[in-house]
């Protein structure tokens, strides 16, 4: 066997071409680039103008101390634009959309990269909030004032309970318009719209809003000129024939897209991503989850077409290439800063495969194309892929997909899994009463964004990450009668608040006599949570819908211009604000400890209990032993554990349907997605009954408790689809049930060894179709890596159960003595499983 | 005991290496044989143990108050005088941390077969379906033979791992409920065979061809795989595994389509710390695994004698070389979140 040293084993890049390998080069070299995408500040030259809209990073807690710093650097770093006459007697919409197209075509450099397909290059920008003094004047008062918005944020953050926050992209515009209809199109659209309106109309915020979405749309036009105009003269200097020759084919692309329609495949992805980037220029944000949707059908034509007339199949690869290049460049946003809290936050998701109108798979040669992409290109983080799975998924792909998890050892995508998503799509049409929008007839076009949050495509905005509520707060307020368990210190002021009764009364658990008792009490606080939580969301939505229109995305979105409405004030087709509940295991876990140690077992009383909580379990070592190992959890297939899971579940999602946003009209739906918060809020919320201390980690979205899922990972998959409502008739979807329409994250470690033959792939395989069947909307793939057991072997508390499996046998890793552990390691590290 | 409860050691879940595709592999109490490289000593003894897994342990001795034998003291961690114990499982109940542990539960024939078909999903899509194991499969003969059914009566397909030392008549009645039979051939030898595992292995070689001949008129079970457990110093010779193919080839002459695969297991060594917990000294405990050529050499060995060479297969580790032992420690990086 040839020797294999670690470093070689992690995944290299392959099969790219010498302008391939020097653009991912150069993009790797970061902040020692010549040019780069970081923002760049413009300002109408009002002394009171400003730029850093702080409410689309309330969802993000490490920005909360950085925000004055960001709202004073940008106003102060800010070019200025001059700006018409009559600018101020516009409307808000208008002056937004003038100014930021004035930006883009005129006053922001226009550079092609070496060797580059693909033009447009700079699109982050912070821009002016274009408002009149008095507006502005209002505006810092609702945000900024002692009960604005920023000051209920972060009382509901310091006090345990998550965030919420106004936040820009997760959406999939319509780009299969763009390529269809081009901007022109769409402009007519809009045009079409006007000319229906009364004169008074015309005059009124309708009128208003479409002149904005016009001024909007003719925005790549002219940005596409400009480029084409760079492309010309670069091929004016360029002595090599080849590039030439290309500049000159990318000139005529940019004289067609994306104002016309596209024919090509190369004129298809260069209108897409002028189209994208754009977006991302409009809501002043690098790629929130700003997504493509299912590329590998909607460019599938242009494919073919090409293909047909002799375009080389990896000169189609390329183009891609080029366009994976730019989807990155988005990180630049704040290169020199380089916070991981910020930059990891980016998601434009591209859909590849799954079902389609007939229930069979999708999948072509253009999703192959793309996977190969995927496989030469990564490492890399954008754009990032999630493919389709279902129980008809065929063969070449799932042995594609496994090729590529054994050779990255873990996923580069994530895997959606199409019945029970499309359950999901169905049971939020059925909530809603848009039924005539989701239906089975075209249910099959989901596609997530994001993370892996499923959302229509094309008329849908579902705020999939505004609403981070921490269910286990829920469980603090029960167990102490409504108060928070601690005073809140100000670790800035050092001011401590007193404890005040923020929630309903629900009685001293101390003189509950059952369990059902305590299950009310909860009950009654998570209710008081989830509208906690909805009326702080209205604050920074109102103000959003009030200031911070974005017409340049609403001509991309169905809805808005047949409402002559901005998507910001609800307009698109589907308008849901998604309630993404953390610390969903430490929640069920919890109840189940208080469950059977205070009721059913008697192990200690309610009183005990409290106290080993607001001692952190410091002296009560016994009591959280057995809150660890002894009491219920979920995650492993206990069909009483998971029922307790199911209950949760029911409560906190049916509370959640009974909302409503009242200035813009978005009804609420729920999904389980946690990003960092359980990593960060872990440090926020006390000591849980199941045994976790204040500062260890919360659960993950849908996971189970690190540690907890110690049946494998079929019991791990199978108790996240009995909680996500299981399978029965006629269920929401071909028998399944899905609670959660938004989707649930869910991640599972492999030991390496069900990868490492032919035979062993085959099981692998089958293990996903069978997660298709049992488990969950989404699934992370992880391997479990030398550096996990490394970490096991200094902190062995912590991994209690850890299973490796060396040919099928199977060790509790902690208990197999140093030396063994050392051979694991190194096993591991030369996959030697 | 009455034939609906059995004493269950373990049960896993997605395993694969007990057969073909996903399985649920059901762990039986208690076995005949006493092999000197036996990787679950836990399971040999038929009755309910108990074992203390001191790295679990936090010292609260709530197990030593509670035992009702006085079976248990606290020295330099938990004793176990096992001659005092009688595998209630008492302290168990009462350990907070689960270092106290019940080797040998008692699972009734209903909820057995309730658990093992949560997988039922993943067997389908796989192939696969539940193995019994042991400890010796047909040593609860009639309990799992009610397992069996149960599963076969739900469609699932089901694998019996066996060493070969039982009755005829026990196979009989368990047979028409599997459709694959794991068999071990690990030692040709008489005397060795009897060295090595403490019991003479005429009867195994009489069992097999018991099996094979059962096959030829009955529908149940369809396939049968020989596995070999390679042991450094002990069955891992040229002239066993020459005379095992050799058998195999008059096997195939009773029933030629019958064995459909021969595993040569490699010798592990995971299970040192097993021994340690039962208080008992293991003779392989600093037996080295094969090298990579041993295996391979074995392979080669069993694939020119027997007379079907498709049929042998390898599994299990090797030694690590002496160059691949230095790896650098990586550096710390964040969580994936």
């Amino acid at each position: 066997m040839s020797q294999i040293s670690p470093q070689q084993k992690l995944k290299q890049p392959g099969n790219l071409s010498p302008r391939i390998q020097w653009l991912r080069d150069y993009y790797f070299k970061g902040a020692e680039r010549k040019w780069n995408n970081e923002y760049t500040c413009f300002t109408t030259g009002s002394p009171w103008d400003a730029q850093f809209n702080e409410m689309s990073f309330y969802i993000v807690p490490e920005t909360y101390m950085l925000m004055q710093t960001m709202y004073q650097s940008y106003r102060m770093a800010a070019h200025t634009v001059a700006v018409p006459q009559d600018f101020y007697s516009w409307s808000i919409p208008e002056r937004r959309a003038w100014f930021n197209k004035e930006v883009m075509v005129n006053y922001l450099p226009h550079e092609i990269l070496p060797g580059d397909l693909i033009a447009g290059a700079r699109f982050n920008i912070q821009t002016s909030f274009c408002l009149t003094k008095k507006e502005m004047k209002k505006r810092t008062k609702l945000v900024m004032g002692k009960n604005g918005a920023r000051a209920k944020m972060k009382w509901f953050h310091d006090h345990g309970f998550g965030n919420a926050g106004a936040t820009s992209g997760h959406l999939i515009p319509d780009y299969e318009k763009v390529l269809k209809a081009g901007f022109k199109g769409i402009y007519k659209d809009i045009e079409a719209y006007y000319n229906e309106l009364s004169p008074k109309e015309k005059k009124g915020k309708k009128g208003a809003q479409l002149r904005a979405m016009m001024t909007a749309a003719t925005m790549p036009r002219d940005l596409a000129l400009k480029y084409a105009e760079v492309c010309k003269q670069l091929s004016k200097e360029e002595t090599n024939a080849e590039r030439k020759e290309e500049l000159l084919q990318m000139a005529a692309n940019l004289e067609k897209v994306p104002w016309e329609p596209a024919t090509t495949f190369w004129e298809a992805v260069q209108a897409l991503w002028l189209a994208h980037m754009l977006v991302m220029s409009d809501e002043n944000y690098p790629g929130p989850g700003v997504s493509f949707g299912r590329v590998d059908q909607y460019l599938y034509p242009y494919w073919q077409y090409s293909l047909s007339r002799g375009m080389d199949r990896e000169f189609g690869k390329e183009i891609l290439k080029c366009f994976f290049i730019h989807c990155n460049t988005a990180y630049d946003a704040m290169i020199r800063t380089g916070n991981q809290g910020i930059t990891s936050g980016f998601g434009q998701l591209i859909t590849l495969a799954g079902v389609g109108k007939d229930g069979n798979d999708m999948s072509n040669d253009l999703t192959f194309a793309f996977l190969e992409v995927i496989d030469e290109m990564s490492p890399i983080l954008e754009p990032k892929p999630n493919i389709r799975l279902h129980q008809k998924s065929p063969d070449a792909l799932l042995d594609k997909v496994v090729d590529m998890i054994a050779s990255c050892q873990g996923a580069p995508f994530l895997l959606n899994f199409d019945e029970r998503s499309m359950a999901g799509m169905l049971r939020e049409a059925r909530k809603a009463g848009i039924e005539h929008l989701i239906h089975e007839n075209n249910v099959y076009d989901y596609a997530p964004v994001g993370c892996l949050e499923n959302t229509m495509v094309g008329n849908d905005r579902s705020g999939t990450v505004d609403n981070n509520l921490n269910l286990a707060k829920a469980v603090e307020l029960a167990i102490n009668n409504g108060r928070d368990f601690f005073p809140f210190t100000d670790p800035v002021t050092g001011k401590t608040e007193p404890i005040k009764q923020i929630g309903p009364k629900t009685g001293d658990p101390r003189t509950f006599t059952s369990f059902e008792q305590f299950w009310k009490a909860y009950e009654i606080q998570t209710k008081f949570i989830i509208k906690k939580i909805v009326e702080l969301y209205e604050e920074s939505e109102r103000i959003r819908a009030q200031f911070h229109p974005t017409p340049y995305l609403s001509c991309l979105v169905k809805g808005c211009a047949e409402k002559g409405v901005d998507i910001t004030q609800g307009a698109a087709e589907i308008s849901f604000t998604t309630l993404e509940a953390v610390t969903y295991a430490t929640t069920v876990d919890s109840l189940l400890a208080i469950k059977y140690m205070v009721y059913d077992k008697k192990i200690c009383s309610m009183d005990e209990l409290i106290k080993a909580l607001k001692a952190n379990w410091e002296g009560y070592e016994y009591l959280q032993t057995v809150a660890k190992n002894r009491a219920p959890k979920y995650g492993r297939d206990d069909d009483e554990a998971d029922s307790m899971g199911l209950k949760v579940m029911e409560l906190w999602t049916e509370e959640t349907w009974k909302y409503k946003t009242k200035s813009t009209v978005r009804q609420f739906r729920p999904g389980m997605l946690s990003w960092n918060y359980w990593v960060g809020d872990g440090y926020i919320l006390p000591a849980t009954p199941d045994g976790r201390k204040k500062g260890q980690f919360l659960s993950n979205a849908i996971c189970p408790v690190n540690g907890a899922d110690i049946k494998g990972p079929t019991a791990n998959a199978n108790s996240v689809g009995k909680v996500l409502g299981g399978k029965h008739n006629p269920g929401d979807f071909g028998g399944y049930v899905n609670l959660l329409p938004n989707g649930a994250s869910h991640t599972i470690t492999f030991n390496p060894s069900i990868l490492k033959d032919p035979e062993h792939r085959e099981k692998f395989k089958a293990f996903l179709r069978g997660y298709a069947i049992n488990g969950g909307t989404a699934l992370q793939i992880n391997m479990l890596d030398p550096e996990m057991l490394r970490d096991a072997q200094k902190h062995p508390q912590d991994y209690r159960h850890l299973l490796v499996r060396v040919t099928g046998y199977n060790a509790y890793f902690v208990s197999i003595g140093k030396e063994l552990q050392d051979e694991v390691i190194a096993r591991l590290s030369h996959s030697r499983f | 005991m009455d034939h609906k409860t059995g004493i269950v050691l373990e049960i896993q879940r997605m395993s694969t290496e007990d057969g073909p595709g996903i399985r649920t592999t059901v762990f039986m109490k208690g076995c005949p044989l006493r092999c000197v490289w036996c990787h679950n000593p836990e399971s040999i003894n038929p009755k309910p143990q108990v074992q203390w897994i001191g790295v679990r342990c936090i010292g609260c001795k709530a197990c030593v108050a509670a035992c009702p034998n006085g079976a248990l003291s606290f020295d330099n961690g938990i004793q176990i005088n096992r001659d005092i114990c009688k595998g209630c499982g008492t302290c168990t109940e009462v350990c907070p941390s689960t270092a106290m542990e019940l080797l040998g539960k008692k699972w009734d024939v209903d909820a057995l077969v309730k658990e093992l078909l949560k997988d039922a999903a993943y067997f389908s899509t796989s192939g696969g379906g539940v193995t019994i194991s042991g400890g010796e499969s047909t040593f609860q003969a009639h309990f799992v033979k009610n397992v069996l059914s149960a599963l076969k009566f739900n469609g699932i397909h089901t694998a019996l791992d066996t060493c070969g030392i039982c009755n005829k008549s026990t196979l009989a009645m368990l047979l028409p409920h599997v459709d694959l039979v794991l068999y071990d051939l690990k030692e040709a030898d008489l005397q060795k065979h009897i060295e090595f595992t403490g019991k003479s292995n005429l009867i195994v070689r009489e069992n097999i061809k018991f099996i094979l001949s059962f096959m030829k008129d009955h529908i149940f079970p369809r396939e049968v795989w020989i596995r070999t457990p390679l042991i450094p110093g002990k069955t891992a010779r040229d002239e066993n595994i020459v005379a095992i193919a050799h058998f195999i080839n008059e096997l195939l002459t009773i029933n030629p389509r019958a064995i459909t695969r021969w595993d040569l297991c490699a010798f592990n060594n995971l299970c040192r710390d097993k021994y340690t917990r039962l208080g008992i000294r293991w003779e392989l405990a600093d037996t080295p695994l094969l090298t990579k050529e041993e295996l391979e050499h074995f392979e080669a060995i069993a694939k020119a004698t027997v007379k079907n060479s498709s049929i042998v297969k390898t599994s299990g580790s090797t030694r690590m070389e002496e160059t691949e032992e230095h790896i650098p420690e990586p550096k710390k990086t964040s969580g994936c979140f």
